[in-house]
């Protein structure tokens, strides 16, 4: 098996008194593909934006490829964002008055330098190559979905992160969505952890968590991941 | 497409998805900003004038009929009316000055109204010889005039199309004259509106043989000294006051301060209120884009970077408020040296940067509240809508 | 307290200085603590010495020279670094080498101790120049230079040093400290050649066109060739001479191009190593925009110098019926304590305006307050010469007296035992000669 990309121990957070994530120990190797499912309050988003470098974790230690999340400053996490991960939104989550290329090239920017040939290609591996040009509002969600992708590989990263991606969608497209993650996978090879609460969608990862209330309850090999 | 670009595309991107709220914000700070270059421009070229005028007016004490309300205002600032025509006594005065042993320049003048091509023109008796003696900075263009000869300001050439070597026939209460215009005259003061004739002929063709209307002098004597020889020559004057030109330029310091003031006011006022307005529109814009926030800082911006982009929208729409409000700004000081000081103001290239400078402060200060929570904006819960 | 005052430029220039040195040999600071304080303390002595026993202005003028030698040297670098910069190869290669040698590091740090000590020397004059405040100096500095070395290490870890820049700092800080001492500025005398220059550029070639009505030469153009008469001219040349190194440090450090990236297969990989050059790209233009900054300083202080001048007001003075002026040296001035005394002499409309002077060898002098080239600005006295407001050339008081150049225009009188006798009419038509002449010129040339 091939080193750990994650590597929690004691990992905590909460709210105030509200507890969002108990003690929680995870590893994740790398390249690996892990479904994170449970209801809506199991804090799997909280562990997803924890494990992002969004937010911090109250407690524990937690250790993202070299670099040691809880010892970041504020800036470091934002450049630790930038380099290792990639995200995907439920809502998408694209500037509304920029094109699609645009909207890639956002993420250049942050990252090193905008380049807009390598945006365009980009878009074109996800299949968007007609739809350079087009705003957020003049593509279908699954569009909108893809353009999200592009967004969230464009810069490489290490670790690609999805928040309920085809929680909008329809099946459909949904299966489009997750046969071109898997295609992005095998040539990129980052490492993806999705949170859902479609068990279909779980089953196209490699491994699936169970979270309730913040507590690892349960943890299943996918066959259909492993193939 | 290097990052400098990137983030001007970014911001233009920005400011016309928003055009509402782009122009309203850009109207504010032009506003703003054309007032305050509205104040400097008529403060500091008004100042320049009066300092202007009080140095090249050749003439130092001015003798004028007492029950004639002297024009306020010197050379081309102009606020009054002369009220009722009264005048002096050419020979009376010329016996007073020699009585009153006082070494002087003097220059007659005589002002009125003659008819041309249907309308009243402004005209003025002088003696030519006086004039360039004390008058030094008069430039003709065209020739000095000989008898039958006058010389028009070039406001009034420009109206009427006059040139050197025309004819014009005016029309006064008790003749009629011939006169060709020998050149045009350019101060940039009152003359330029004036045409100017032989004193013994504008007397006779007004029909008031021997009278004047104002009286120059150029005594060698300044400040304290000055003053007692006015105040000598007020002796033999009765009917007449005898004033420093100093005063006169002093009375339009006085107007001048007061206007400074009310605008000073005004502009403080506008500055506030435009102050305000600037950070209500920007909270509402960083409330309404916080979800854009959260995904720049999400996407790996540092709080600086996100900061900056923001910053960078508030600094272009303060530069093109700054520019707006040059232009309009000069327009208005245009429109009050007009018509308070019936003069024209001048353009003043580098008050660009004081208006900018005002525009850009206003608009950074304007959106220091919203900035401050644009960098402190926790991208989790801004993302999740909260 | 006022010389502590005066001493900050120098010390500050000291400091920036051993920054810039310790920045650019980072593996060196020892050597260059150690270099950089060994010349200064013995720029400072070898320049108290030579003050002492070489008369006049000698001493000055080397010091001066070879601050001058370090602007040439700046100019050759910065030519050099945008002639590499387009790409093409310089066969400097020993230079750089040197530079990069140990040897190399200490000359460079040993060569600015030496200036920057021989420059401070010169603020002491005299009785000041002494053993324990040569002392006291070389502690405060060599203090100064293991401070700065030891912070040095911990602020600005961005900005970066290379040849071209660590050499246009350098000269920046030389110059910071060379402007802060009159008798050391170079600006003002440079801003006077190139108006020389120009001066003479225009008479040899356009004198065939000096008529005013000339068919080429209408009053418009006038006001352009009126600009090489100017004051202004000098004042634009030289600054220029001073600021297009700088500019063209800056411009080498923009030209230098991005590294190939095109190998490297992975965009994000690719951008990131673009971005990274221009980032560092854009952090080596702190040392040339810092050192425009410290040049402006350096203009600045040359220009408004912190020195007072002793400026009396003239005293009216009026001539006896024979036509004779009459200072006594004894009354309610002192003419003997050796400074000047201005008056103003007036006559049937005509003024004058001269001072009288006891030099510190004894000698009197009564001259003209105006020269018989520039416009009758007049003369201020400063430590040990007397200096024109109008061209800022500084006169030894030795020389004032001496017909020429801009030395005051030397008036005839007799020194008598009770005071000072001029011929009225004879001071009345000297300044009317020359003072009417300079100013004519000036105004044919606005």
């Amino acid at each position: 098996m091939a080193a750990n990309i994650i590597e929690t121990s004691g990992l905590t957070r909460s709210y105030g008194d509200i507890c969002a994530l108990k003690p929680l120990d995870l590893r994740v190797a790398e390249g690996e593909w892990l479904s994170v499912m449970g209801h809506s309050g199991s804090g799997k988003s909280t562990l997803l934006n924890i494990m992002g470098g969004l937010d911090r974790p109250s407690g524990g230690s937690l250790r993202v490829g070299e670099e040691d999340l809880l010892a970041l400053t504020e800036d470091g996490l934002a450049r630790f964002r930038r380099d290792y991960v990639g995200i995907i939104f439920q809502q998408h989550h694209l500037v509304p008055y920029l094109s699609a290329v645009e909207n890639v090239m956002l993420a250049q920017y942050f990252h090193s330098v905008p380049d807009e040939a390598e945006a365009r290609s980009a878009l074109e591996r996800v299949g968007l190559g007609h739809r350079l040009k087009n705003r957020p509002g003049e593509l279908s969600g699954g569009e909108q979905q893809r353009v999200c992708i592009a967004r969230a590989i464009i810069n490489s990263p290490k670790l690609l992160l999805g928040d309920e991606p085809t929680g909008n969608l329809d099946h459909k497209s949904t299966l489009m969505i997750m046969e071109l993650l898997r295609e992005l996978r095998a040539e990129e090879r980052f490492t993806v952890i999705m949170v859902t609460h479609n068990q279909e969608v779980a089953t196209w990862g490699d491994r699936t968590i169970y979270l309730d209330d913040g507590v690892l309850v349960r943890e299943e090999r996918n066959e259909q991941g492993e193939s | 497409m290097n990052r400098r670009r990137w983030l001007f595309h970014l911001v233009i991107r920005t400011l016309a998805h928003r055009r509402g709220r782009t122009a309203l914000l850009l109207a504010v700070l032009a506003m703003a900003s054309s007032l305050a270059t509205a104040l400097g421009v008529v403060s500091f070229s008004m100042e320049k004038r009066v300092a202007e005028e009080v140095r090249k007016y050749g003439a130092n004490l001015v003798i004028i009929p007492e029950t004639a309300r002297l024009d306020v205002g010197s050379g081309g600032l102009n606020f009054g009316v002369i009220s009722e025509p009264v005048y002096l006594e050419q020979r009376r005065v010329e016996d007073a000055l020699a009585q009153s042993g006082l070494k002087a320049e003097k220059s007659f003048h005589l002002r009125g109204a003659l008819r041309f091509r249907k309308g009243d023109i402004m005209v003025e008796g002088v003696d030519f010889g006086e004039i360039r003696r004390l008058f030094s900075w008069w430039q003709i263009k065209g020739a000095w005039p000989t008898a039958g000869e006058a010389v028009v300001g070039s406001d009034l050439a420009a109206r009427y199309g006059l040139k050197a070597g025309d004819t014009m026939e005016l029309a006064g209460p008790e003749q009629t004259v011939k006169l060709r215009v020998s050149g045009t005259i350019a101060t940039g003061g009152e003359e330029d509106g004036l045409l100017f004739l032989a004193l013994p002929e504008l007397q006779r063709v007004l029909g008031l043989d021997g009278r004047l209307s104002t009286v120059r002098l150029l005594v060698t004597a300044e400040g304290e000294n000055l003053r007692q020889k006015a105040a000598t020559l007020q002796a033999h004057f009765p009917g007449a006051k005898v004033s420093e030109v100093r005063q006169i330029a002093r009375t339009s310091e006085g107007l001048l301060a007061k206007v400074k003031l009310l605008m000073a006011l005004v502009t403080a006022v506008v500055l506030i209120s435009a102050g305000s307005s600037v950070t209500g529109t920007m909270s509402t814009t960083v409330l309404e884009r916080s979800k854009e926030i959260g995904l720049m800082k999400a996407l790996g911006g540092t709080r600086w970077e996100v900061l900056l982009i923001f910053s960078a929208e508030a600094a272009l729409l303060g530069l093109l408020g700054g520019v707006a409000g040059y232009l309009l700004g000069s327009a208005i000081a245009q429109f009050i040296t007009k018509t308070v000081f019936a003069a024209s103001s001048e353009v003043i290239p580098w008050f660009v940067c004081v208006s900018v400078g005002v525009s850009l402060f206003l608009a950074l200060l304007g959106s220091l509240g919203p900035m401050i929570s644009v960098f402190k904006l926790d991208p989790v819960r801004s993302l999740r809508g909260e | 307290m006022a010389l502590a005052y005066k001493l900050i430029p120098l010390f500050l220039a000291w400091a920036g200085a051993v920054m810039v040195l310790g920045r650019g040999f980072p593996g060196r600071r020892p050597m260059v603590a150690v270099a950089g304080s060994a010349g200064y303390a013995g720029g400072l002595a070898a320049t108290f010495l030579l003050v002492r026993f070489l008369p006049g202005d000698l001493p000055f003028g080397i010091i001066k020279d070879a601050v001058g030698a370090g602007i040439i040297l700046m100019w050759g670098v910065s030519v050099a670094a945008v002639y590499r910069s387009t790409g093409r190869d310089v066969p400097l290669p020993w230079g750089e080498r040197f530079a990069h040698t140990r040897l190399g590091a200490g000359i460079c740090a040993l060569a600015t101790g030496i200036l920057v000590g021989a420059i401070c020397a010169c603020r002491f004059t005299g009785a000041d120049a002494s053993v324990p405040v040569f002392l006291l100096l070389v502690l405060a500095a060599v203090v100064l230079a293991c401070a700065v070395l030891a912070a040095e290490r911990f602020f600005f870890s961005s900005l970066t040093m290379y040849p071209s820049g660590m050499t246009v700092a350098l000269v920046a800080f030389l110059l910071l400290s060379s402007s802060s001492i009159l008798r050391l500025d170079l600006f003002s005398p440079l801003t006077m050649k190139v108006m020389k220059f120009a001066h003479d550029f225009v008479h040899q070639f356009f004198e065939s066109m000096l008529i005013p009505d000339h068919f080429f030469f209408n009053s418009f153009t006038w006001d352009f060739i009126g600009f090489f008469f100017g004051k202004q001219v000098g004042f634009w040349g030289a600054l220029i001479i001073w600021f297009v190194p700088v500019l063209l440090v800056a411009l080498a450090v923009n030209l230098v191009r991005l590294p190939a990236v095109a190998h490297i297969r992975q965009g994000a990989q690719r951008r990131k190593m673009l971005a990274a050059a221009i980032r560092e790209r854009r952090s080596r233009l702190v040392v040339p925009a810092l050192a425009a900054v410290i040049f402006a300083a350096a203009v600045y202080q040359s220009r408004f110098p912190s020195v007072e001048y002793w400026d009396p007001k003239p005293v009216s003075v009026t001539a006896s019926p024979s036509g004779e002026i009459f200072i006594p040296k004894k009354g309610e001035i002192d003419l003997e304590d050796e400074k000047l005394h201005k008056y103003l002499f007036k006559q049937g409309g005509r003024e004058a305006r001269f001072f009288v002077l006891m030099a510190p060898s004894g000698q009197w002098t009564v001259d003209l307050d105006a020269c018989a080239i520039c416009k009758p600005d007049g003369y201020g006295q400063a430590e040990g010469a007397v200096l024109c407001y109008y061209c800022r050339t500084l006169i030894p008081l030795d020389t004032v007296g001496k017909p020429g150049g801009c030395n005051p225009v030397p008036v005839p009188f007799t020194a008598k035992d009770d005071g000072i006798h001029i011929d009225g009419l004879t001071l009345i038509n000297r300044w009317g000669e020359t003072v009417q002449a300079t100013t004519r010129i000036k105004e044919t040339g606005k």
